[in-house]
Protein backbone atom coordinates (compact mmCIF):
# COMPACT_ATOMS: atom_id res chain seq x y z
CA UNK A 1 0.00 0.00 0.00
CA UNK A 2 1.41 3.22 -0.76
CA UNK A 3 1.43 6.51 1.16
CA UNK A 4 0.31 8.77 -1.14
CA UNK A 5 -2.87 10.89 -1.02
CA UNK A 6 -5.03 12.71 -3.22
CA UNK A 7 -7.21 15.34 -1.19
CA UNK A 8 -9.57 16.14 -4.27
CA UNK A 9 -11.40 13.20 -6.14
CA UNK A 10 -14.62 14.62 -7.39
CA UNK A 11 -16.43 11.43 -8.47
CA UNK A 12 -19.84 11.28 -10.31
CA UNK A 13 -22.16 9.12 -7.17
CA UNK A 14 -24.59 8.27 -9.88
CA UNK A 15 -22.40 7.32 -12.68
CA UNK A 16 -21.20 3.72 -10.69
CA UNK A 17 -19.01 2.47 -13.83
CA UNK A 18 -17.22 5.36 -14.16
CA UNK A 19 -16.42 5.32 -10.09
CA UNK A 20 -15.36 2.04 -10.36
CA UNK A 21 -12.66 3.14 -13.24
CA UNK A 22 -11.31 5.81 -11.44
CA UNK A 23 -11.49 3.81 -8.04
CA UNK A 24 -9.07 1.15 -10.70
CA UNK A 25 -6.74 3.45 -11.62
CA UNK A 26 -6.51 5.38 -8.56
CA UNK A 27 -5.30 1.90 -6.85
CA UNK A 28 -3.32 1.34 -9.61
CA UNK A 29 -1.16 4.61 -9.43
CA UNK A 30 -0.71 3.49 -5.50
CA UNK A 31 -2.59 6.05 -3.79
CA UNK A 32 -3.59 4.78 -0.39
CA UNK A 33 -6.42 7.66 0.42
CA UNK A 34 -8.61 9.75 -1.59
CA UNK A 35 -10.50 12.58 -0.26
CA UNK A 36 -13.99 12.09 -1.40
CA UNK A 37 -15.67 15.49 -2.33
CA UNK A 38 -19.57 15.05 -2.32
CA UNK A 39 -22.34 17.49 -2.10
CA UNK A 40 -23.50 18.29 1.01
CA UNK A 41 -26.69 17.44 0.41
CA UNK A 42 -25.84 13.85 -0.78
CA UNK A 43 -27.80 10.51 0.90
CA UNK A 44 -25.38 8.75 3.28
CA UNK A 45 -26.57 5.36 1.44
CA UNK A 46 -25.30 7.05 -1.96
CA UNK A 47 -21.82 8.03 -0.14
CA UNK A 48 -21.48 4.53 1.17
CA UNK A 49 -21.89 2.77 -1.75
CA UNK A 50 -19.15 5.11 -3.63
CA UNK A 51 -16.83 5.26 -0.59
CA UNK A 52 -17.68 0.93 -0.88
CA UNK A 53 -16.10 0.91 -4.54
CA UNK A 54 -13.34 2.51 -3.46
CA UNK A 55 -12.79 0.37 -0.56
CA UNK A 56 -13.18 -2.80 -2.42
CA UNK A 57 -10.40 -1.15 -4.66
CA UNK A 58 -7.49 -0.99 -1.95
CA UNK A 59 -8.63 2.72 -1.47
CA UNK A 60 -9.43 4.63 1.76
CA UNK A 61 -11.57 7.43 1.60
CA UNK A 62 -12.15 10.67 3.64
CA UNK A 63 -15.46 12.39 2.96
CA UNK A 64 -14.48 16.49 1.75
CA UNK A 65 -16.75 19.30 1.60
CA UNK A 66 -15.73 22.15 -0.50
CA UNK A 67 -17.65 25.12 0.00
CA UNK A 68 -18.34 27.56 -2.19
CA UNK A 69 -19.87 30.69 -0.23
CA UNK A 70 -20.05 34.21 -1.68
CA UNK A 71 -19.98 36.18 1.17
CA UNK A 72 -18.33 35.98 4.86
CA UNK A 73 -21.81 35.42 6.56
CA UNK A 74 -22.59 32.51 4.01
CA UNK A 75 -19.06 30.80 5.00
CA UNK A 76 -19.73 31.40 8.62
CA UNK A 77 -23.22 29.45 8.67
CA UNK A 78 -21.82 26.58 6.60
CA UNK A 79 -18.80 25.99 8.98
CA UNK A 80 -21.60 26.37 12.07
CA UNK A 81 -23.28 23.23 10.29
CA UNK A 82 -21.15 20.71 8.30
CA UNK A 83 -18.15 21.17 10.09
CA UNK A 84 -18.62 18.13 12.46
CA UNK A 85 -19.50 16.03 9.60
CA UNK A 86 -16.99 16.12 6.96
CA UNK A 87 -13.36 14.96 7.81
CA UNK A 88 -11.58 17.70 5.41
CA UNK A 89 -13.43 20.71 4.69
CA UNK A 90 -12.33 22.91 1.96
CA UNK A 91 -13.28 26.38 0.96
CA UNK A 92 -13.00 27.49 -3.34
CA UNK A 93 -12.05 31.55 -2.82
CA UNK A 94 -14.78 33.44 -4.91
CA UNK A 95 -13.74 37.07 -3.13
CA UNK A 96 -12.06 38.69 -0.81
CA UNK A 97 -13.83 38.80 1.64
CA UNK A 98 -14.55 35.26 1.69
CA UNK A 99 -10.69 34.67 0.93
CA UNK A 100 -9.84 36.35 4.13
CA UNK A 101 -12.06 34.93 6.57
CA UNK A 102 -11.31 31.61 5.20
CA UNK A 103 -7.87 31.92 5.62
CA UNK A 104 -8.03 32.88 8.98
CA UNK A 105 -10.27 30.44 10.38
CA UNK A 106 -9.03 27.30 12.09
CA UNK A 107 -12.11 25.72 11.17
CA UNK A 108 -10.90 25.49 7.06
CA UNK A 109 -8.30 22.67 6.58
CA UNK A 110 -7.72 23.39 2.74
CA UNK A 111 -8.32 26.72 0.58
CA UNK A 112 -7.99 27.27 -2.69
CA UNK A 113 -8.54 29.42 -5.45
CA UNK A 114 -10.19 29.40 -8.95
CA UNK A 115 -7.54 30.12 -11.66
CA UNK A 116 -10.08 31.63 -13.83
CA UNK A 117 -10.74 33.92 -11.46
CA UNK A 118 -8.36 36.97 -12.92
CA UNK A 119 -9.81 39.43 -9.88
CA UNK A 120 -8.63 37.15 -7.10
CA UNK A 121 -5.16 35.38 -6.64
CA UNK A 122 -3.17 33.75 -3.41
CA UNK A 123 -1.59 36.92 -2.62
CA UNK A 124 1.21 37.56 0.61
CA UNK A 125 -1.67 39.22 2.59
CA UNK A 126 -3.60 35.67 2.59
CA UNK A 127 -0.43 33.74 3.04
CA UNK A 128 0.22 35.72 6.13
CA UNK A 129 -3.42 35.06 7.61
CA UNK A 130 -3.50 31.55 6.44
CA UNK A 131 -3.88 28.63 9.48
CA UNK A 132 -4.89 25.64 7.06
CA UNK A 133 -3.16 24.59 3.92
CA UNK A 134 -3.48 25.87 -0.06
CA UNK A 135 -4.37 23.54 -2.54
CA UNK A 136 -3.44 23.42 -6.13
CA UNK A 137 -5.44 21.31 -7.92
CA UNK A 138 -3.16 20.87 -10.69
CA UNK A 139 -4.23 18.65 -13.25
CA UNK A 140 -7.82 20.44 -13.40
CA UNK A 141 -6.51 23.43 -13.29
CA UNK A 142 -4.18 23.10 -15.95
CA UNK A 143 -5.55 21.30 -18.15
CA UNK A 144 -8.84 22.69 -18.67
CA UNK A 145 -7.13 26.32 -19.46
CA UNK A 146 -3.60 25.00 -20.44
CA UNK A 147 -2.79 28.15 -21.57
CA UNK A 148 0.77 30.09 -20.22
CA UNK A 149 -0.87 32.74 -18.46
CA UNK A 150 -2.61 30.21 -16.05
CA UNK A 151 1.02 28.45 -15.90
CA UNK A 152 2.17 31.43 -15.03
CA UNK A 153 -0.60 32.19 -12.41
CA UNK A 154 0.38 29.15 -10.79
CA UNK A 155 3.52 29.37 -10.98
CA UNK A 156 2.76 32.80 -8.97
CA UNK A 157 0.86 31.47 -6.20
CA UNK A 158 3.54 28.60 -5.35
CA UNK A 159 6.10 31.32 -4.83
CA UNK A 160 3.96 33.24 -2.69
CA UNK A 161 3.64 30.12 -1.08
CA UNK A 162 7.00 28.97 -0.72
CA UNK A 163 7.85 32.46 0.58
CA UNK A 164 5.79 32.30 3.56
CA UNK A 165 6.47 28.43 4.16
CA UNK A 166 2.61 27.75 4.21
CA UNK A 167 1.46 24.09 4.00
CA UNK A 168 0.72 23.68 0.33
CA UNK A 169 -1.33 20.56 -1.31
CA UNK A 170 -0.89 19.03 -4.23
CA UNK A 171 -4.28 17.44 -5.53
CA UNK A 172 -5.17 16.36 -9.03
CA UNK A 173 -9.22 17.81 -8.40
CA UNK A 174 -10.05 15.06 -10.94
CA UNK A 175 -13.94 14.55 -12.03
CA UNK A 176 -13.41 11.27 -14.27
CA UNK A 177 -10.97 8.70 -14.87
CA UNK A 178 -9.40 10.73 -17.35
CA UNK A 179 -8.13 13.33 -14.73
CA UNK A 180 -6.81 10.96 -12.87
CA UNK A 181 -2.70 10.89 -12.52
CA UNK A 182 -0.35 9.53 -10.42
CA UNK A 183 1.77 11.49 -7.51
CA UNK A 184 5.37 10.81 -9.32
CA UNK A 185 3.12 13.02 -12.02
CA UNK A 186 2.03 15.46 -9.12
CA UNK A 187 4.68 16.25 -7.90
CA UNK A 188 6.30 16.55 -10.70
CA UNK A 189 4.09 19.42 -12.12
CA UNK A 190 4.63 21.31 -8.98
CA UNK A 191 8.72 20.93 -9.42
CA UNK A 192 7.82 22.54 -12.75
CA UNK A 193 6.29 24.95 -11.75
CA UNK A 194 8.94 25.86 -8.61
CA UNK A 195 8.31 23.83 -5.79
CA UNK A 196 11.53 21.88 -4.68
CA UNK A 197 11.74 17.58 -5.13
CA UNK A 198 10.56 17.42 -0.77
CA UNK A 199 8.23 20.23 -0.66
CA UNK A 200 6.23 18.67 -3.79
CA UNK A 201 6.28 15.39 -2.38
CA UNK A 202 5.63 16.34 1.19
CA UNK A 203 2.50 17.66 -0.79
CA UNK A 204 1.15 14.52 -1.65
CA UNK A 205 1.93 12.35 1.17
CA UNK A 206 2.43 14.22 4.60
CA UNK A 207 1.06 17.41 4.66
CA UNK A 208 -2.39 16.13 3.28
CA UNK A 209 -2.01 12.66 5.65
CA UNK A 210 -1.32 15.24 8.60
CA UNK A 211 -4.68 17.16 8.16
CA UNK A 212 -6.51 13.82 7.73
CA UNK A 213 -5.15 13.03 11.28
CA UNK A 214 -5.66 15.79 12.91
CA UNK A 215 -9.65 16.24 11.97
CA UNK A 216 -9.74 12.65 12.67
CA UNK A 217 -8.82 13.11 15.91
CA UNK A 218 -11.12 15.82 16.60
CA UNK A 219 -14.02 13.85 15.12
CA UNK A 220 -13.25 11.08 17.54
CA UNK A 221 -16.39 10.78 20.65
CA UNK A 222 -13.56 11.46 23.72
CA UNK A 223 -12.03 14.51 22.07
CA UNK A 224 -13.40 17.84 23.89
CA UNK A 225 -11.21 20.78 22.53
CA UNK A 226 -7.93 21.21 21.82
CA UNK A 227 -5.57 19.25 24.94
CA UNK A 228 -8.90 17.83 26.15
CA UNK A 229 -10.06 14.62 26.13
CA UNK A 230 -11.98 12.05 27.62
CA UNK A 231 -9.49 9.30 28.98
CA UNK A 232 -11.81 6.14 29.90
CA UNK A 233 -10.43 4.19 33.19
CA UNK A 234 -8.72 1.13 32.57
CA UNK A 235 -10.81 -1.86 33.96
CA UNK A 236 -7.05 -3.21 35.83
CA UNK B 1 32.74 14.20 -16.03
CA UNK B 2 29.86 12.28 -15.39
CA UNK B 3 27.83 10.53 -18.66
CA UNK B 4 24.72 11.58 -18.79
CA UNK B 5 22.25 8.87 -17.26
CA UNK B 6 19.10 8.41 -17.86
CA UNK B 7 15.49 7.59 -16.30
CA UNK B 8 13.03 4.36 -17.36
CA UNK B 9 9.76 5.26 -16.98
CA UNK B 10 6.97 2.74 -16.88
CA UNK B 11 3.35 4.21 -17.86
CA UNK B 12 0.21 2.79 -18.13
CA UNK B 13 -2.00 4.11 -21.09
CA UNK B 14 -5.76 4.68 -20.54
CA UNK B 15 -7.26 5.32 -24.18
CA UNK B 16 -9.97 3.23 -25.19
CA UNK B 17 -8.56 3.22 -28.51
CA UNK B 18 -5.69 0.86 -29.15
CA UNK B 19 -2.80 2.42 -30.09
CA UNK B 20 0.40 1.46 -32.52
CA UNK B 21 4.01 2.05 -31.22
CA UNK B 22 4.00 5.34 -33.68
CA UNK B 23 1.21 6.74 -32.57
CA UNK B 24 2.08 6.70 -28.72
CA UNK B 25 5.63 7.88 -29.87
CA UNK B 26 3.55 11.03 -31.80
CA UNK B 27 1.65 11.86 -28.62
CA UNK B 28 4.64 11.83 -26.26
CA UNK B 29 6.57 14.18 -28.37
CA UNK B 30 3.84 16.51 -29.14
CA UNK B 31 3.18 17.16 -25.68
CA UNK B 32 6.34 17.78 -24.43
CA UNK B 33 6.64 19.90 -27.45
CA UNK B 34 3.70 21.80 -27.00
CA UNK B 35 4.75 22.66 -23.49
CA UNK B 36 8.44 23.00 -23.05
CA UNK B 37 9.05 23.86 -26.57
CA UNK B 38 11.55 22.29 -29.21
CA UNK B 39 14.90 22.60 -26.73
CA UNK B 40 13.00 21.42 -23.70
CA UNK B 41 12.29 18.25 -26.32
CA UNK B 42 15.71 18.07 -27.10
CA UNK B 43 16.75 17.86 -23.63
CA UNK B 44 14.36 15.52 -22.21
CA UNK B 45 15.20 13.40 -25.48
CA UNK B 46 12.59 10.71 -24.86
CA UNK B 47 12.31 7.01 -26.34
CA UNK B 48 10.56 3.93 -26.13
CA UNK B 49 11.94 1.21 -24.95
CA UNK B 50 8.79 -1.29 -25.07
CA UNK B 51 5.28 -0.20 -25.36
CA UNK B 52 2.78 -3.20 -25.19
CA UNK B 53 -0.21 -2.57 -26.67
CA UNK B 54 -2.02 -5.52 -24.83
CA UNK B 55 -1.44 -4.53 -21.10
CA UNK B 56 -1.61 -0.82 -21.98
CA UNK B 57 1.65 -0.75 -20.54
CA UNK B 58 4.85 1.20 -21.75
CA UNK B 59 8.26 1.64 -20.46
CA UNK B 60 9.78 4.68 -21.72
CA UNK B 61 12.92 6.58 -21.07
CA UNK B 62 14.48 10.48 -21.31
CA UNK B 63 17.17 12.01 -19.56
CA UNK B 64 17.88 11.91 -16.08
CA UNK B 65 18.03 16.37 -15.65
CA UNK B 66 14.67 16.13 -17.21
CA UNK B 67 12.39 13.30 -15.69
CA UNK B 68 10.07 15.89 -13.68
CA UNK B 69 9.72 17.93 -17.17
CA UNK B 70 8.55 14.58 -19.07
CA UNK B 71 6.47 13.34 -15.95
CA UNK B 72 4.47 16.97 -16.53
CA UNK B 73 4.73 16.60 -20.38
CA UNK B 74 2.65 13.23 -19.56
CA UNK B 75 0.62 14.80 -17.12
CA UNK B 76 -0.93 17.32 -19.40
CA UNK B 77 -1.53 14.56 -22.55
CA UNK B 78 -5.55 14.54 -22.70
CA UNK B 79 -6.27 13.17 -26.03
CA UNK B 80 -4.81 12.03 -28.86
CA UNK B 81 -6.52 12.59 -32.32
CA UNK B 82 -9.57 13.51 -30.79
CA UNK B 83 -9.53 10.20 -28.26
CA UNK B 84 -9.47 10.97 -24.68
CA UNK B 85 -5.91 9.60 -23.30
CA UNK B 86 -4.45 9.75 -20.18
CA UNK B 87 -1.11 8.42 -19.36
CA UNK B 88 -0.13 7.30 -15.71
CA UNK B 89 3.59 6.85 -14.43
CA UNK B 90 3.38 3.82 -12.41
CA UNK B 91 7.33 3.84 -11.49
CA UNK B 92 10.41 5.60 -12.18
CA UNK B 93 13.79 3.29 -12.17
CA UNK B 94 17.80 3.79 -13.41
CA UNK B 95 17.90 0.62 -14.73
CA UNK B 96 15.10 -0.87 -17.61
CA UNK B 97 15.12 -4.43 -15.99
CA UNK B 98 14.20 -2.25 -12.24
CA UNK B 99 11.20 -0.86 -14.33
CA UNK B 100 10.40 -4.25 -16.13
CA UNK B 101 10.03 -5.82 -12.68
CA UNK B 102 7.47 -3.53 -12.29
CA UNK B 103 5.36 -4.68 -14.86
CA UNK B 104 5.26 -8.14 -13.60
Amino acid sequence: MGKYLDLHVIPRPEDTESCERMADLLSTARYATVGLTVATGLLNERIRSMRRIFEEHDVNTVLRADFKPGSRTELLRLLRRFRNLYDVVAVRCLNQQVATVSCRDRRVDVVFFDVGNRNLRFSHTFARLLRGAVEFNLVSDLMNQGDGWVFSRTRKAITVAREHHVNVILSSGARNYEMVRSPFQISALAMTLGLTQEESIRGVSSTPLSIVTENRKKRAPEYVEEGVKIVVPSRR
Amino acid sequence: MRPMTRRYLLVKVVCDRKLTNEQFHEALNNSARRYFGELGLSRIDPRIINFDAESSTAIVSCERTATSEFESAMALITSYAETPMSLLVLHVSGTVKGAARRKK
